[in-house]
């Protein structure tokens, strides 16, 4: 009986679900990964400092499918 | 050695306190040595809720510090022997709080009790982040409303990421609470269903409780709404500290009405 008035307008639940996949999805992907991120950058930094100069690294998850895959950018310093 | 399990939820408000104290009980109501601590530096609630405000001496932020020992600060509930609390900090800010010496407290709480529960503070900051880094366990505890949920992911992410556990390569295993579920707006389409909830977070399922009006009641009491038979509420509560302490409790579908579980069965005859 109220299905009449309801006619063509979803529901409000359903609304709320659609809205919250959307919106967790980009919350995922915008925390990029990890927490620990900026740890490992200076580890990874240390460690590759200790044979060559380096001015920055910079590291990104990067999800493809069921792939996912930490692409790591190390900058070099040539004056080092 | 005891289990610990941290109850968490992102967004305040939700009945974190709340399920703390009434899982401690039930816990405790079911023969297990249980302690409940609140984490929550500088905004103090659990001892409201369990009624022992006027109870609390020493904090366990004086037991870190080395002001007070274990025995001193453990407050007994008055609802059964097996329950005890350690209260918050009031004077204090969570900055006073370190891994460890957070450790340390969790690691002796774990030798006493077969179960330490934690009730974190609201957010995803530093309070939270200590709360959650020992802890074999979390309850996420949610509304079936937009911003509990979303907030609650993000707090899931850093469980996943900060804790202890995690880190060594094991698993911390979470379960999910959700809490003031009102049938008949989930019968009409009106609030979230718990099954769209659990594939949103997709995480486990460990209780569904219904919206009660006897949890404020109990609160303006201080005697947790679990001491409460009759209440749906309190039941949904003991049926959760059973699971937890092993027992295979059916899952209760608290989303149908009563006119709407009556309708159901009226058609059958029709």
């Amino acid at each position: 009986m109220f299905d009449f008035f309801n006619f063509g307008k979803k529901k409000s639940a359903s609304v709320a679900k659609d809205r919250l996949t959307i919106a967790i999805m980009s919350d995922r992907d915008r925390t990029n990964g990890y927490p620990f991120m900026d740890e490992m950058k200076a580890e990874i930094m240390d460690v590759v400092q200790k044979y060559v100069g380096v001015r920055g690294v910079e590291i990104r998850k990067e999800v493809d499918g069921d792939i996912e895959a930490l692409a790591i950018d190390v900058e070099l310093d040539k004056n080092a | 050695m005891g289990i610990v399990i941290a109850v968490i939820s992102g967004k305040g408000g939700v009945g974190k306190t709340t399920a703390t104290a009434n899982l401690g009980l039930g816990i405790a109501l079911n023969g297990k040595k249980c302690v409940v601590v609140d984490f929550d530096i500088g905004q103090r609630n659990l001892d409201m809720i369990l009624g022992l405000e006027n109870r609390v001496v020493y904090d366990m932020v004086q037991v870190m510090d080395g002001e007070a020992n274990i025995k001193q600060a453990l407050i007994k509930s008055k609802a059964s022997p097996n329950l005890h609390f350690l209260a918050a900090s009031q004077t204090k800010d969570k900055s006073v709080l370190n891994s460890q010496k957070v450790e340390k407290l969790i690691t002796d709480l774990k030798e006493k009790f077969d179960f330490v529960i934690l009730d974190s503070p609201a957010g995803i900051e530093s309070g939270f982040e200590h709360t959650i880094e020992f802890a074999d366990a979390a309850i996420i505890v949610v509304n079936p409303e937009v911003s509990s949920i979303r907030d609650a992911d993000r707090a899931i992410g850093i469980l996943d990421s900060k804790s202890a556990k995690v880190k060594n390569g094991e698993e911390v295993l979470k379960w999910l609470i959700i809490n003031r579920i009102v049938a008949d707006m989930v019968e009409g389409g009106e609030m979230l269903r718990s099954d769209d909830i659990l594939e949103i977070l997709d995480i486990k399922l460990i209780g569904k409780i219904p919206e009660d009006k006897g949890v404020i009641e109990a609160s303006n009491q201080g005697k947790p709404i679990i001491l409460d038979k009759k209440s749906i509420a309190g039941q949904a509560y003991a049926r959760i500290s059973g699971r937890l302490c092993g027992q295979k409790i059916d899952m209760k579908n608290v989303e149908i009405s009563d006119s709407g579980l009556f309708k159901k069965i009226a058609g059958i005859f029709r």
